[in-house]
């Protein structure tokens, strides 16, 4: 119980770990990812979800019968090509698999079908770039950290051991030939927030390609740690469940590890430790490494790729998230960094936000701040009100609707405090938006005319409008009739709102004589 | 230690098979289907291959091991009317070229009457129930000479075909790269028929030769055929003419190509340097594979598993594991498992790769004599004064007693090892190959990759 309060009383100082400028920490990740396809990697067993009864699904490969033979599944490859091609990685021609040779009861084949002597791609980057991510470094002139990456690899995952309090060892094999990738990076981590940033950089990557679920608390992200000082021995820390056990197995490594080179103890070379919480723990050395004895699996043919697979799989992919995410930053959006991540882990809530940005910008001239106003401060809220899951049930409120509501209360037509009603008795289910907006102006009919133009005054005001755009006029006459658009946005602006774009378009049209 | 295992040799004799050739038998036997291509035809399959039945490799590792499906080629054979009669003895998980290393003891050739010769292996209970006319035919699996050499010491034909065109869904991986599915019968006519049955591609096996590349064969092989009844180019690779040849056998191969040589073809000595080296290259292939394969075997998800005894620490998984597979196996698969293991070792170098490149080379070499081109190395010309097919001996000496064999081996394992001198190349170079009975002795007939037609129709004319 003391130790538990200790630890968690001393998180705080944690999180501001900075390395020592005597002791430079060397930092490289390795990390799993369970791609997210329709079938295990070398069978037809559909992939296992959370909950899935034990051993439900197996196949005979996956379970290592004799006579079975494995057959690629082309799906897992292009999840592999999709994540290399992200990362900027060189896609390998021809790669092959090999065979990784240890017993243990989750390991049916006794080996574990990988890409040892022909990864599928090698060399690559991550680039950290403030103010998106935390580089953590003192020096505020230096605003980017570029990560590179060795190699990916495509691999089968294991079974999983489930260890019995009796002694006794539980076997379930639905995770048995999985899909996963090995991502491998170079020693280029400076300090924590390098490694906290990158993860949660790549997490947001995989999750928006649809290539992983994302989570490191299921097991569909695993990372293992190599810590070095000044360029010494490096060691390897596995069993990292979360970013939480990453950082302070880092910190505690890093300070162990000076603690030894003060002392003047030779740190040990090729060393393999465990996380418990609280510290590392030896696992194992060099002496008593296993010996993989990897060599190739001549049932599985080689990949060969075209030269050009790099150009057709970039084609296929939407605009990466960190691209999307400077884009937010800057005008015209200028949304906040919390806000942008939050889109862009939602990628629905980022094409709603989007399409309700343009509309409202282009549609109807507002400003842009409307769209993040509105999605953050009062979208989110009355889902959040009404105890519903914003992303399934974007349907109740349909971004033309909500862009009208926005407009309404925009021009004054509709006040600040209905608006947020309405919204909130449509995300209820109790009325859509589109009809409350028309009783609400058939109701306050009387007090509308302070509001709305008459019609004189809108005719008077698309006068003016014509009169002073000669050039887009002269546009509409020679036949490009869609440029009234633009003509009915000015009158909109100029009306602040007050007229109706229904009326100023029948206007504009007997003013110049169109059908 | 001799005379004990000899003893051991018939213990598993239950119903009448005098030879030892089963290891198990069908407990009703079914009438087969009538108006198919294999109707009235009685088969059984080397007990590698999956089955409805018990599948044990004659292994005690897999000695209850019963398949929840079945293998392909079985499948197909059933499937066309053949009549399933059991399953047969072998070296255990394929290991071996006499059938003795079998946990159900060995074998016993029905062609000798005078005391207990080997049937050879590892194919040897499909050689000995096809030679004793239990059966019209059997399945085996040939790696380095396996239903040939059997084949060979049992008087029967024996035909292993190139790698990739038959199946090997639901056969039990010895070496993969080597493996093929072969057929043991009494005449051309059976194989023939069997081939014609088996001879498709399978979407299970990664392996299999896909649809395309099997037409593309066809009118590669059908572009070089100089037709029937036109004489064909034989060569006769020099290499062969090792030391171990016995006497007898260097008659035989000179009578069968004078024989050829009176009907017309043309003979021709030729010259495949890396035969000299392809032993010691498939012994580091095939067992650096076999070691990989059978680490399955470790008896926690199905096969043997020893109750944890009284005085053994079975303390930790790996321990368990061990005395599985140290009790589960015999000694020669022990044995190769351990060569294996060394050479895919990291101290012990690069010899599989090694091995690889006399591989490619010997595939190089064989490319360079025959007519046909081989369509898979995309070496497309064809050599107008190639050769057709190839002959030799299929075994270097005389089918030895259980005895001489056991002896000659305790000696030196090497000289096992030496049986399958020629019928390795074929292997290694994934060639379609047959042994055929020649006299007392056998003749084995190699072609080009693919081209099993011209392999048949050459095994007929020494046959009539």
């Amino acid at each position: 119980m003391t130790l538990l309060r200790n630890f968690a009383t001393s998180t705080s100082v944690r999180a501001t770990f900075r390395p020592l400028p005597e002791y430079q920490l060397k930092c490289g990740l390795e990390l799993h990812t369970q791609l997210k396809t329709k079938y295990k990697l070398f069978s037809l067993t559909p992939t296992s979800v959370i909950n899935s009864k034990p051993n439900s699904k197996v196949s005979y490969f996956d379970s290592g019968l004799p006579g079975t033979q494995p057959k690629l599944n082309p799906e897992a490859l292009l999840l592999a090509l999709k994540t290399a091609v992200a990362l900027n990685c060189d896609i390998a021609r021809i790669s092959s698999f090999d065979r990784k040779h240890y017993f243990y009861p989750d390991q049916p084949l006794g080996y574990q079908i990988t890409q040892f002597y022909k990864p599928i791609a090698t060399g690559g980057e991550l680039i950290l770039k403030e103010p998106l991510d935390d580089i953590g470094l003192a020096d505020n002139s230096v605003k980017s950290k570029r990560i590179r990456i060795q190699q990916i690899q495509i691999e089968q995952d294991t079974g999983r051991s489930i260890y019995r309090k009796d002694g006794s060892i539980s076997v379930d094999l639905n995770r048995s030939n999985t899909p996963l990738i090995e991502l491998v990076t170079l020693p280029d981590f400076e300090n924590i927030y390098q490694v906290r940033s990158f993860i949660k950089k790549y997490q947001q990557l995989v999750r928006y390609l649809g290539i992983c679920t994302g989570d490191l608390e299921t097991g569909a992200i695993r990372v293992d740690v190599n810590v070095s000082i000044n360029n010494g021995e490096r060691v390897e820390i596995k069993n990292l469940r979360n970013t939480t056990d990453i950082v302070q197995a880092i910190e505690y490594e890093y300070f162990r590890q000076v603690g030894l080179i003060k002392n003047g103890t030779p740190i040990q070379s090729q060393e393999t430790r465990g996380w418990d919480g609280v510290q590392t723990n030896a696992r194992r050395s060099k002496e008593n490494a296993v010996d993989y004895r990897y060599f190739p699996d001549s049932e599985l043919p080689h990949i060969q790729l075209s030269s050009n697979i790099s150009e057709e799989i970039k084609n296929e992919l939407p605009k990466l998230p960190s691209e999307i995410a400077m884009e937010l930053l800057e005008p015209p959006f200028k949304l906040e960094l919390k806000h942008i991540r939050y889109l862009i882990d939602n990628k629905v809530l980022l094409d709603y936000y989007m399409e309700l940005h343009s509309i409202l910008t282009h549609d109807h001239k507002l400003e842009g701040k409307f769209a993040g106003n509105w999605l953050f401060n009062n979208l989110l809220s009355s889902f959040k009100k009404a105890r519903l899951e914003i992303t399934s049930n974007l349907n109740l409120v349909p971004v033309k609707q909500l862009s009208e509501l926005v407009v309404g209360v925009v021009s004054g037509r509709v006040s600040k405090g209905n608006g947020k009603s309405i919204l909130q008795s449509a995300i209820e289910g109790k009325q859509p938006i589109d009809k409350s907006i028309s009783s609400l102006s058939t109701s306050s009919q009387a007090t509308a005319s302070s509001i709305v133009l008459s019609h004189s005054q809108e005719e008077e005001l698309c006068s003016h409008i014509i009169n002073t755009n000669p050039e887009t006029v002269e546009k509409i006459k020679s036949g490009k009739v869609g440029s009234i658009k633009y003509l009915i946005g000015m009158a909109m602006k100029q009306s602040s709102g007050k007229a109706s774009s229904k009326n100023l378009e029948q206007i504009f049209k007997n003013l110049l004589n169109i059908k | 230690m001799l005379s004990r295992r000899v003893r051991t040799f018939k213990r598993h004799l239950n119903t009448n098979d005098a030879y030892n050739a089963f290891i198990s038998k069908p407990s009703s036997v079914s009438p087969g289907v009538d108006g198919r291509i294999l109707s009235h035809l009685t088969y059984t399959l080397k007990d590698n291959f999956m089955n409805s039945d018990s599948t044990t490799c004659a292994s005690k590792l897999l000695s209850n091991f019963k398949s929840p499906y079945s293998a392909t080629a079985a499948s197909l054979i059933d499937e066309n009317g053949g009549q399933f009669r059991g399953k047969n003895n072998m070296d255990e998980f394929g290991m071996g070229s006499s059938n003795t290393n079998s946990y159900y003891g060995a074998a016993t050739n029905p062609k000798y009457e005078d005391g207990d010769r080997i049937a050879g292996g590892s194919s040897g209970g499909s050689a000995a129930a096809v030679s004793a006319g239990v059966v019209n035919f059997s399945l085996g699996t040939d790696t380095g000479g396996s239903v040939r050499l059997p084949a060979s010491y049992c008087g029967v034909i024996g035909f292993k075909p190139s790698y990739g065109r038959i199946s090997r869904w639901g056969v039990v991986a010895y070496a993969q790269s080597l493996d093929t599915v072969g057929i043991l019968a009494r005449d051309m006519d059976t194989v023939e028929k069997v081939y014609g049955v088996l001879n498709r591609h399978d979407e299970k096996d990664p392996t299999s030769l896909p649809a395309g590349i099997r037409d593309m064969l066809q009118s590669v092989e059908e572009a070089v055929d100089p037709g029937a009844g036109e004489g064909l180019t034989i060569g006769i690779p020099q290499e062969f003419l090792v030391k171990e040849l016995s006497p007898q056998n260097r008659e035989c191969w000179l009578n069968a190509v004078e024989r050829l040589q009176d009907m017309g073809h043309t003979i021709k000595r030729i010259s495949i340097p890396s035969i000299k080296s392809s032993l010691s290259a498939y012994y580091t292939i095939a067992t650096a594979e076999a070691a990989s394969n059978l680490s399955r075997y470790d008896g926690l998800r199905y096969g043997f598993s020893q109750e944890a005894p009284e005085d053994v620490d079975l303390d930790t998984v790996s321990a368990l594991i061990a005395k599985n597979r140290s009790l589960g196996f015999g000694p020669e698969v022990q044995k190769r498992i351990l060569l294996g293991n060394y050479t895919l070792s990291s101290d012990s170098g690069n010899h599989y790769l090694k091995a690889t490149q006399v591989r490619k080379q010997l595939v190089h070499e064989f490319n360079g004599i025959f007519k046909s081109p081989n369509f898979l190395t995309n070496s497309l010309d064809a050599q107008e004064d190639g050769c057709d097919v190839l002959i030799s001996p299929t075994s270097v000496g005389d089918t030895p007693t259980i005895e001489e064999f056991l002896r000659n081996d305790a000696d030196n394992f090497l000289n096992s090892y030496a049986n399958d001198l020629l019928t390795i190349p074929a292997s290694l170079a994934g060639l379609p190959a047959i042994s055929i009975p020649w006299g007392n002795q056998s003749i084995q007939i190699m072609s080009q990759f693919g081209n099993e037609h011209i392999l048949f129709r050459a095994s007929r004319y020494l046959l009539n």
